[in-house]
């Protein structure tokens, strides 16, 4: 019976996204837009997987998921420790609080022409941006878990005799682990859109110069090509870290 | 005591601005390069920006574009959110869909967009609605989602429609989530108008940076980061104001932090 209410709602979420892909056919196979501007969808996924597998394609997918992880990483580090701090001691907390009042709303694309004239043009302006743009998710949601941690447990861990450093790491970081989750997986989307994006306005790889240069020779079906690419990265990355979460967390009550 | 310590903790935002334009100073001191300008420089840049007529004009129509994206997106997204909220079939439909769309970059379109819809004002505003709507959509499926059936139910039994229950109780209900997704919504609008204009490069204000930065104005360049910043801040302290006032009743729990030191 659950089972099949499940199949049901998978069925129903197909709907929508095949509708959307019959409906690009059928605009480019009635000729309502030449396939200069619109391009039927089989000939954008044969591009994809023939893509896919040549030299320069990969090394650009390379390139990108560099720059993606190597900022996601710094940022989760960064945002977990300063989350963590700010929530358990006062005087660290007056201090990050009203900066990242002031911080996270920044548009952080904006500090993007500093980073380029202090870090240069390559890797280090991108990453910088990534860490910029993923920290701040990643740092509340630390900051409200381990805030929301219940003092019984502290309390039951320091009678237990645990000494105050290691309570931290023992009671405060565990119990906040989901809500730290929640987080990377904010930072994560929020990740792949930004190294895209940088990569799209000044680079000399990547997916996003990728998509650049076919715009900038109007071959419509390469500019789909690393779309695509992207967001099938941002929902396997997605999954990883779901399967992640479930690994963590088992035990813990889905929420 | 108390009246001094809340005048420290509402002047806070402002010091920690002032604390950072300071270590901004003091590094661009000593890296001293020409390509990294002190905040007084930069500052002293900004009224030569917002008194030139031209540039005024493309940071206001910057700022058109993305009311009126961010405008329709919400008009659009909450009655959506709202109805995958309460009817699971909904919910089936356009989750995968929304899942599917969410990891791409929305400003990154612009490229597509541009090629059928021209560079004009159009394609910049579809791009800031299409990323404005996934977190109004999303949040506002959530708040809806929480409701209490008991109340659903009450509102039933005192003869209500369900567009009248939708209206009446599952909206104020779900306000504060709704307006938490349009917070998230309104920085997002900005960041994708900035973008949008750096790739389109052809007005508004992410137009100006660039092009100080192309022909090297760096004081310039520093200085509409500023501007743009400035304007993230305050739109998002003005919208919280809003928030404040439209859901007092509803004060986030988690702002006093844990202390066990």
């Amino acid at each position: 019976m659950k089972a099949r209410a499940i199949t049901t709602e998978v069925l129903l979420g197909i709907v929508p996204i095949a509708l959307l892909v019959a409906l690009w056919q059928a605009i480019a196979s009635f000729g309502y837009a030449p396939a200069t501007l619109l391009p039927p969808p089989g000939t954008v996924f044969t591009r994809l997987v023939q893509q896919l597998f040549t030299g320069t394609f990969q090394q650009e997918i390379a390139a990108t998921l560099f720059r993606l992880f190597a900022g996601f990483s710094i940022a989760v580090v960064l945002g977990v420790i300063i989350g963590l701090f700010a929530a358990t001691s006062p005087a660290i907390n007056a201090v990050v609080r009203p900066i990242v009042r002031v911080l996270a709303p920044l548009p952080k694309v904006a500090l993007y022409p500093a980073l380029l004239l202090l870090l240069g043009f390559g890797h280090e302006s991108k990453i910088t941006l990534v860490v910029a743009d993923a920290l701040f998710p990643i740092l509340l949601s630390t900051y409200y878990g381990a805030s929301m941690v219940e003092q019984k447990l502290i309390w039951s861990a320091m009678a237990a005799g645990t000494p105050r450093r290691q309570i931290l790491f023992k009671v405060v970081l565990p119990a906040a682990i989901p809500s730290i989750l929640t987080g990377c997986r904010i930072g994560l989307v929020i990740s792949c859109i930004v190294v895209f994006l940088a990569e799209m306005i000044t680079s000399t790889d990547g997916l996003g110069h990728v998509l650049v240069t076919a715009a900038r020779t109007f071959q419509a079906v390469d500019m789909f090509v690393p779309l695509i690419t992207i967001s099938l990265l941002g929902l396997i990355l997605n999954g990883l870290l779901q399967g992640l979460r479930s690994y963590l967390l088992r035990g813990f009550p889905e929420i | 005591m108390i009246s001094g310590r809340a005048l420290l903790s509402r002047s806070a935002p402002l010091l920690a601005c002032l604390g950072l334009l300071g270590i901004w100073q003091v590094a661009a001191l000593i890296i001293n390069t020409d390509s990294f300008p002190t905040a007084l420089e930069a500052i002293r840049a900004i009224p030569s920006i917002l008194g030139d007529k031209e540039s005024l004009i493309n940071i206001l129509a910057s700022l058109r574009r993305m009311a009126i994206g961010f405008g329709v997106a919400v008009v659009v997204s909450i009655p959506l959110g709202l109805m995958m909220g309460r009817s699971r079939a909904v919910a089936s439909f356009f989750n995968p869909l929304l899942m599917v769309t969410y990891p791409v970059p929305k400003a990154a379109l612009m490229p597509i967009i541009m090629l059928w819809l021209g560079v004009g004002d159009i394609a910049k505003m579809l791009v800031i609605f299409l990323g404005v709507s996934l977190p109004v959509i999303y949040h506002s499926f959530q708040g809806a989602k929480a409701v209490e059936e008991k109340m659903l139910w009450s509102g039933a039994a005192m003869g209500l429609s369900a567009a009248q229950r939708m209206i009446r109780i599952v909206l104020p209900a779900a306000l504060p989530e709704i307006l938490t997704g349009c917070r998230t919504g309104l920085v997002l609008a900005l960041i994708t108008m900035v973008t949008s204009e750096m790739i389109a490069r052809q007005s508004g204000a992410g137009n100006i940076l660039f092009n100080a930065l192309d022909m090297g104005q760096y004081d310039t360049v520093y200085a509409m980061i500023i501007i743009i910043g400035a304007m993230g801040i305050g739109l998002d302290a003005g919208f919280e104001r809003i928030r404040g006032r439209l859901v007092k009743w509803s004060e986030p729990s988690f702002d006093i932090p844990l202390s066990f030191a």
